[in-house]
């Protein structure tokens, strides 16, 4: 009996141990794609919401309003060395389990744009939310979460108010705009603590360098 | 030649996993939203089960029968997570659609009811012929269901608009229960088309045994 237990771990053992060895030379053929694919996703995105982005600067200790909504990762967005804005990779309870959002907060305190990451959801229904062709505008073609984009955060952020929801998704709606609504109060938050004296000052000082330079041609004209 | 003809028809019509076996529905109902997922599906399960069972098949004179059941699970894991990780190598998108159904083929109970009932007492050509016909069996239910359920609930095929534009999408159909509406008309379709087949093969019988008369 002790004999035969021993003789039977052992072949359970050596089973284990090649099927180990099986998965680790597929592991080791596939990680770096697998790697390749996810950096493409995500560059992806990025260039979607910031298309002048070209360097991305991790940052850390960004804290959430709400206990449910985890922020997986943040960058700071730059094109070379002028700041753009932030993007975050905010993940909240939906419908369907957990949702996760990039969300790219903009200097002008405006939601530059939100890009659908991983979401479960009923097809047909919530799952439209990641839809590129599902229209909760369909006259200027708005997707749901691209009528985020340009939004200010002193909006109220209410679905069927000045959110429009997916039709039957109340649930999803309502759980996506709250992790929006997170990531970008956690955005501006950072940038008045951190990043808001130089980049906002050059930002305004841009602007009021541009306005009058754009006046003064005007005046000069008349 | 014929025997194996035989063994590998059985999973198609006769003996189809899903119509008349009746095991792993929970996944087929699940991802048979798209064509594309149900033949990513289908070509994944036919995949590991294929190997799953020419691997046990030839070591089944080394499995203890004592301890087979962690062993089939060991071999079937190991082939489910090699498809896993080569699908979210290649194909991501396909991977991120079916999310974790794929995972799951580790506890489907048809590769598991297949190598606990066939391959492990079976020879290797016998149990090639008859994990190609159980995954044909399966992938083509799985494509037929997705197909009616797209075109229904979406208005399309494998992503494409087939619908003309003016039509409603009818939602039952891609939600569970136009799923489960769906699958019970291809068991009926299923049953009669058996039926139909043992008729025309008792007649040819009959036929045969007349002439030989």
């Amino acid at each position: 009996m002790k004999k035969d237990m021993v003789k039977l771990g052992i072949t359970l053992a050596l089973f284990a141990s090649v099927a180990c060895a099986c998965l680790a030379v597929v592991y080791a053929f596939t990680k770096e794609n697998i790697e390749m694919q996810a950096e493409k996703q995500f560059n992806a995105s990025m260039q979607e919401l910031f298309p002048q982005a070209n360097a991305f600067d991790k940052i850390q200790d960004l804290a959430s309003s709400d206990p449910n909504i985890k922020f997986e990762t943040a960058y700071e967005v730059k094109n070379g060395t002028i700041p753009l804005g932030l993007a975050i990779k905010a993940a909240g309870p939906s419908y369907g389990g957990t949702a996760t959002l990039l969300v790219a907060v903009d200097l002008h305190r405006s939601i530059a744009g939100v890009e659908v990451m991983e979401l479960k959801d009923t097809p047909g229904l919530g799952m439209n939310a990641s839809n590129p062709s599902y229209y909760v505008d369909k006259a200027k073609k708005t997707t749901f979460v691209g009528q985020f984009a340009g939004k200010f955060l002193t909006d109220p952020f209410e679905v069927k108010k000045d959110v429009v929801a997916i039709t039957a998704a109340t649930i999803t709606s309502r759980s996506l705009t709250k992790i929006i609504k997170a990531a970008g109060d956690a955005a501006i938050a950072y940038m008045d603590q951190k990043m808001a004296a130089p980049p906002a000052d050059s930002n305004a000082s841009q602007q009021q360098n541009s306005q009058p330079q754009g006046i003064q041609p005007k005046a000069g004209g008349k | 030649m014929k025997k194996l003809y035989k063994v590998f028809r059985q999973g198609l019509i006769f003996e189809n996993p899903l119509l008349m076996l009746m095991i792993g529905l929970c996944s087929a109902i699940a991802v048979t939203t798209s064509v594309s997922n149900g033949i990513g599906m289908g070509l994944a399960m036919t995949f590991v089960l294929l190997f799953s069972e020419v691997i046990i098949s030839l070591f089944r004179k080394l499995i203890p029968s004592a301890i087979r059941i962690p062993i089939f699970i060991i071999v079937i894991a190991a082939f489910t997570t090699m498809v896993d990780l080569v699908m979210k190598a290649y194909f991501p998108d396909l991977s991120k659609s079916m999310g974790v159904f794929i995972p799951l083929i580790v506890v489907n109970c048809i590769i598991m009811g297949r190598v606990e009932a066939f391959a492990s007492k079976q020879n290797l050509v016998s149990v090639i012929a008859d994990s190609l016909g159980m995954g044909l069996g399966y992938t083509w239910v799985l494509i037929g269901l997705a197909a009616v359920r797209e075109l229904l609930g979406n208005g399309t095929l494998a992503g494409i608009q087939i619908m003309p534009s003016s039509y409603q999408p009818i939602l039952f159909f891609i939600l569970p229960p136009g799923g489960f509406f769906v699958f019970s008309l291809f068991i009926a379709f299923n049953i009669w088309l058996k039926k139909k087949m043992e008729a025309s093969q008792r007649t040819k019988e009959l036929a045969a045994k007349k002439e030989a008369a």
